[in-house]
């Protein structure tokens, strides 16, 4: 799974979404991509699964860019724990996204099996998102 | 040449983004139109028009015959701004350009063909340039630049010093690779330490502040 090797902090605090993504909203790298409608955190876990899930539609052929990466820690206080005693430990790591924002991009398979692999990986997923093209800018 | 269309447009006398949202708001699109020895001029669009024209044209490579106040000029598209999400037109760049001047743009690559190493060893083509940069007179902008991948095997690749565009000085970097057909990808094995993975955190970029891991081991005690 995707996780930062090197960080100057062990937590962040929570933060807000507010906007949408003025970088990173175009096709870049292949010639589809999942686009993301919401606002949310993406955990390494969830873009591991869409990964995975893309490969599995995609047999061996074509290629995935995965646009996005966790690199903010998300802290858990344990099970049956009184609240209070200053913030939990860090559990795992989330990729904030913005709407607009392309996850994920697939090249070097037809358009069908492109669109299949990402409704896949869409479904792993904890937002609303949409199948953008080059050609949609 | 590629092929003229014909776009009419308003004057548009207020600027700012609380005029443009009015605008968009009544149909239209900002625009604005610059180019060699002219005064740079605000325009409106309407956005029922543009998307008549827009999706059926090589966007960087397309002259329109802009007309604006009965006058009529010459101009390529070279910049759209879109909505983030909705992927509406925003803003539109118009530059205006002259028969006998020469004009820089990037006209894009269209690859052609079935690549050999793609057809009979499952390899995956990649095109890594979309778009060439290329200085030409207006009478010869090309739609597209066709390069044809037919004879590429596995590990070969093509660069933009292996291809020639006819009346155009070619301006990107010759060694700069347009595509390459890589060797299929192996399936890869899953990874069994997940859970260790998980567990190990990152090292520290700072040094740790004294007393830091020794409270959160107490906190963690006194819990």
């Amino acid at each position: 799974m995707l996780a930062p090797k090197r960080v100057k902090y062990r937590k962040q605090m929570k933060g807000r979404t507010k906007g949408h993504a003025t970088r990173g909203n175009s096709v870049a790298f292949g010639h589809v991509g999942l686009m993301t409608l919401d606002p949310g955190w993406i955990t390494s876990r969830q873009i591991e699964a869409a990964r995975v899930a893309m490969t599995r539609v995609m047999k061996r052929g074509g290629r995935i860019w995965i646009r996005i990466f966790p690199d903010k820690p998300i802290t858990k206080k344990p099970a049956e724990t009184r609240m209070g005693k200053g913030k939990g430990n860090p559990e795992g790591w989330v990729a904030v996204v913005k709407p607009g924002r392309v996850m994920f991009e697939l090249e070097g398979v037809s358009e069908d099996v492109a669109r299949s692999a990402l409704s896949h990986a869409a479904t792993k997923l904890p937002v609303k998102t949409r199948i953008i093209t080059r050609e949609d800018g | 040449m590629t092929e003229t269309l014909v776009l009419v447009a308003e004057r548009r006398t207020e600027s700012g983004k609380g005029s443009a949202r009015k605008l968009r708001a009544s149909g239209f699109v900002p625009a604005v139109v610059y180019g060699h020895n002219r005064e740079t001029q605000s325009l409106a669009v309407a956005h029922v028009e543009l998307d008549k024209v827009l999706h059926r044209i090589a966007r960087g490579s397309t002259v329109f015959d802009l007309t604006v106040d009965g006058q009529t000029v010459q101009a390529l598209i070279r910049e759209i701004q879109r909505h983030p999400t909705k992927k509406t037109v925003t803003h539109l760049d118009f530059y205006e350009i002259h028969a006998g001047e020469s004009i820089t743009l990037d006209v894009p690559i269209t690859l052609e063909g079935s690549p050999e190493g793609v057809r009979n060893a499952g390899g995956v083509l990649e095109q890594f340039l979309r778009a060439l940069e290329i200085e030409v007179l207006p009478r010869d902008i090309p739609e597209h630049v066709v390069v044809d991948v037919t004879n590429l095997g596995i590990g070969r690749s093509l660069h933009v010093s292996d291809i020639t565009v006819p009346n155009a000085k070619v301006l990107s970097d010759p060694h700069s690779t347009i595509c390459t057909v890589v060797p299929p990808r192996v399936e890869e094995e899953p990874v069994p330490e997940l859970a260790e993975e998980e567990a190990a955190e990152p090292e520290l970029i700072r040094k740790a502040r004294e007393g830091e891991e020794e409270s959160e081991e107490g906190e963690a005690a006194g819990e």
